[in-house]
């Protein structure tokens, strides 16, 4: 089972980064771009039987160590595919 | 007294820390690597500068797993001091010992720069032989020393008079040109609740001697071998 984790900064927390990337697409001519949030992406393979499962280890994670919930929120979504064979 | 210098792979001021404490003040040091599971009895631990980690996922993230994180812990816990310089200061964020984050520097640019800091509180024993409001000029040298906390935390911060140091301009004024990073309040340095944890992003070990340009950070090494000489903070 695969779970994606999507962290970001907290809509209330201002990212100097997001804004840095922003004023770059503004050089180039984007200037439909209002506004970017960087984040962090993680690919999980989790064994186990089901998504609730999966999604269940993912948040954990999240909340343990992938996130820190000072300053970050994540989102989840879990691929419900079959699992890759363990090689 | 003795000092334990927490060794991550990955520091770089460990060497610092321990030169300032032992051949500057002439105290008995020692580092301890962060697998190690004791403090070798020291009086008192320091958490020095780096990448403990490389700073992989976030500043401090990992370092927080190091076996010796239990035991600097449980030594907090029992009342006896810790300085987080640096990413100590990270380290100690992510372990939950102080309260808060760091995030990039407002600028997005590594700062590399003696700077100005006030000593806001006397009362713990890193800055027990400061006078209230005193200036120290130190160097700093992070990317993400931004420190930022709830709204409320940091009210409770500044009502329990656990915002130790902020960066100031040479007059002593806290004003937004004195900031280096975006810190909320101009905060350059913390203490728990407790007051025996203390923290701040600029590097006082760094300016121990004036043949590095500043000895104004000797001062807070000065202050805890007085604390430990009167037993102000003893762990017992």
């Amino acid at each position: 089972m695969r779970a994606r984790v999507f962290v970001t900064l907290k809509t209330s927390v201002f990212d100097p980064q997001g804004t840095t990337v922003a004023e770059a697409l503004h050089t180039l001519g984007y200037a439909a771009v209002k506004d970017v949030r960087q984040g962090k992406y993680f690919e999980l393979d989790i064994d186990v039987r089901t998504p609730d499962e999966a999604r269940r280890v993912a948040s954990e994670a999240a909340d343990k160590l992938l996130a820190n919930p000072v300053i970050e929120s994540y989102r989840i979504e879990v691929d419900a595919g079959a699992p890759e064979p363990v090689r | 007294m003795k000092f334990a210098v927490i060794v991550f792979p990955g520091s770089n001021c460990d060497h610092d820390a321990y030169h300032a404490a032992r051949h500057v003040l002439g105290q008995e040091a020692v580092f301890v690597w962060h697998k190690d599971s004791s403090l070798q009895r020291a009086d008192a631990v320091l958490l020095p500068g780096g990448f403990a980690h490389g700073d992989y996922l976030r500043t401090g993230a990992i370092a927080r797993f190091s076996p010796i994180m239990q035991e600097v812990k449980r030594f907090a816990e029992a009342g006896g001091p810790v300085l987080g310089i640096c990413n100590g200061f990270q380290v100690l964020l992510e372990a939950g010992l102080l309260p808060g984050a760091m995030l990039r520097n407002r600028n997005v640019r590594f700062q590399c720069e003696h700077v100005y800091v006030k000593v806001e509180h006397t009362d713990t024993p890193f800055t027990s032989n400061c006078l209230q409001g005193q200036r120290l000029r130190i160097p700093i040298a992070h990317g993400e020393g931004n420190y930022y906390a709830e709204p409320d935390v940091v009210e409770g911060l500044e009502r329990g008079r656990q915002v130790i140091f902020r960066y100031v301009t040479d007059a002593g004024a806290v004003t937004p040109e004195a900031n280096p990073n975006g810190s909320v309040n101009n905060i350059a340095g913390l203490c728990n609740e407790k007051r025996n944890v203390v923290a701040l992003m600029p590097h006082p070990e760094r300016a121990c001697e004036l043949a590095v340009g500043s000895a104004d950070g000797l001062v807070l090494l000065e202050s805890v071998v007085s604390s430990v000489r009167r037993g102000a903070f003893a762990t017992a």
